[in-house]
């Protein structure tokens, strides 16, 4: 019942992570009227999900498996490895920055050596801190499982583009509840391939948001940080 | 049956055993078995300046079915620069084939690489092609790689493995572009291959991991149509730029982003992490347009880098 209760904790859009500072590109592709319905946002959201799945998704997981070994050079050469696999400067600023917040947090609210050990090696640029690997270890930690850790990471990235779409683009909160309660159907389904997944298997074909998200480090629209 | 297998003599091997994504293609093809001679193709190239400063391919090795041309000057931009056309005399990679290309620019040579042509992945049943390739750029060095866009068909499974380890002095332009499919065929083949995957990754002479990028494509499982994934587009281009950081941001700086949709086409930049420079990417519809607009880009990194422009496509290609 503790797990269960750190979970809702941690996945609350009032946990203090920033995560309302991100759109994950969907400020650019709004405004150049890529993204302009409940349809089109759908789709979106879809492609961030699994953008995240099979690259985030399979970190968080692996510094889940590291913390339960008590294995703290797994933990930070999972933080490295991810931050090579991230193509624009916004999405390491947004891993870097909420991985930061969270390991703050978290040292404050466990007493753990690889938490403490980790956010000390964030401060002194050892490891980058990636806001992931920042989920898999404190998940850990509160003793919620790998399987619960992954469904609510997506259930992170999903509702940070979708509560970013209540400000940016012209859909109802009827909408894009609808939307997060059909694409929870897929995390299943993802967490079944993540979890075999080595990190050398990390992948990502998004080329259309990568254009968006260049487009959007580019222009001068700034509500969002990505 | 069993057939005694010969191997490629003198050449790597080239495995990619630890690749998930492949488990499913692992039969024995019934034709040729995987890797036999004229199946493992290898290339070896190795640019360097000789006692006069001009820059030669010093070395070649090679295995066919891969064939280098001679090196060639014809880049009228840069008459001192070997521009060189790889080659398959085996049409298009088939089922079992298994590739390496390792490409050496040693201390302050240059060299421009193409494909003399479109490289197609032929329909696979049984097992899946594959290549390595090793480029390194050794301080001061200068590498154009730039080939003919490739064409995967129905039923293609094709996997590549680029380790790219470049001097912080050198520059290096790797383009990649990948076709929907053979579009005018028949009624039209598009997005009909079983899994592309391809992984490119940077590092330091010393070591130090840079960055790494990977695809995996899987139509059958995968909604590329989907928005943000390939949306309406059929072709997409890679490129990447491992160039130092003040030629990185100026190039940055003059490198315009965006989507244009009244012509279907699209590109954007990107910083790689670790300062080791750009990644652009293209979308469009044809080849002929975003072959366009990386080679455009290329001429602002070598305009950059070298003080010159790439000039004109030959109209034939």
């Amino acid at each position: 019942m503790l797990a269960v209760s750190r979970l809702l904790q941690f996945t609350d859009s009032t946990f203090p992570v920033g995560t309302f500072s991100f759109s994950n590109g969907l400020e650019t592709a709004s405004f150049e009227g890529i993204v302009h319905d409940a349809e089109t946002l759908h789709a979106f959201t879809a492609s961030q999900a699994l953008q995240a799945a099979y690259s985030d998704g399979v970190a968080a997981i692996q510094a889940h498996r590291a913390f339960l070994r008590n294995d703290y050079d797994s933990v930070a050469a999972i933080d490295k490895m991810l931050i090579l696999f991230k193509m624009n400067d916004e999405a390491r600023l947004m891993l870097k920055r909420m991985g930061k917040k969270f390991a703050e947090l978290a040292a404050k609210l466990f007493t753990n050596d690889i938490i403490s050990r980790w956010l000390e090696d964030i401060k002194a640029e050892n490891v980058p801190g990636t806001f992931p690997v920042a989920q898999g270890i404190a998940y850990a930690a509160a003793g919620v499982d790998e399987k619960s850790l992954f469904c609510a990471h997506q259930y992170g990235v999903i509702n940070m583009v979708l509560s970013a779409a209540l400000r940016c683009v012209r859909v109802s909160h009827y909408e894009t509840q609808k939307i997060l309660f059909d694409l929870s159907e897929n995390v299943e389904k993802l967490y079944d391939e993540a979890s075999q997944m080595e990190l050398k298997d990390m992948n990502a074909f998004f080329p259309e948001l990568d254009i968006i998200a260049s487009l959007h480090e580019k222009g001068n629209m700034r509500m969002f940080m990505n | 049956m069993n057939r005694e297998k010969i191997k490629t003599a003198l050449v790597p091997e080239v495995d990619f055993s630890t690749a998930r994504e492949m488990l499913p293609y692992l039969r024995e093809p019934e034709q040729m078995y995987v890797g036999a001679p004229g199946k493992h193709g290898y290339l070896r190239l190795g640019f360097e300046l000789d006692p006069d400063g001009k820059s030669i391919l010093r070395d070649l090795d090679r295995r066919v079915p891969l064939i280098a041309q001679q090196e060639l000057y014809f880049d009228e931009e840069m008459p001192e620069m070997p521009c060189l056309y790889i080659l398959s005399s085996g049409g298009p990679n088939v089922d079992g084939d298994r590739y390496q290309q390792d490409i050496t620019v040693r201390k302050n040579a240059f060299a421009w690489i193409s494909t003399g042509a479109a490289t197609k992945l032929a329909e696979m049943r049984y097992n899946y092609s594959g290549m390595i390739q090793n480029i390194v750029l050794e301080e001061g060095a200068y590498l154009e790689f730039m080939p003919e866009p490739i064409y995967p068909c129905r039923h293609t499974r094709f996997i590549s493995d680029t380790r790219i380890c470049v001097d912080p002095t050198a520059t290096l332009f790797y383009s990649e572009i990948y076709t929907a499919g053979r579009k005018y065929y028949k009624e039209g083949e598009l997005f009909e291959y079983d899994i592309l995957s391809v992984c490119s990754h940077g590092e330091r002479p010393d070591g130090e991991q840079l960055f790494r990028e990977k695809f995996v494509i899987d139509p059958n499982v995968t909604p590329v149509r989907q928005l943000g994934i390939m949306g309406g587009f059929d072709v997409f281009a890679n490129v990447i730029v491992m160039t130092p950081k003040e030629h990185a941001d100026k190039i940055y700086e003059e490198t315009k982003a965006f989507i244009d949709r009244d012509n279907k086409i699209a590109c954007g930049i990107t910083h790689l992490p670790n300062d080791a420079g750009l990644l652009f990417k293209v979308l469009g519809m044809e080849p002929g347009p975003v072959k366009k607009i990386v080679r455009e880009f290329c001429s602002k990194v070598r305009m950059e880098v070298k003080g010159h422009p790439v000039p004109e496509e030959f109209p034939w290609r």
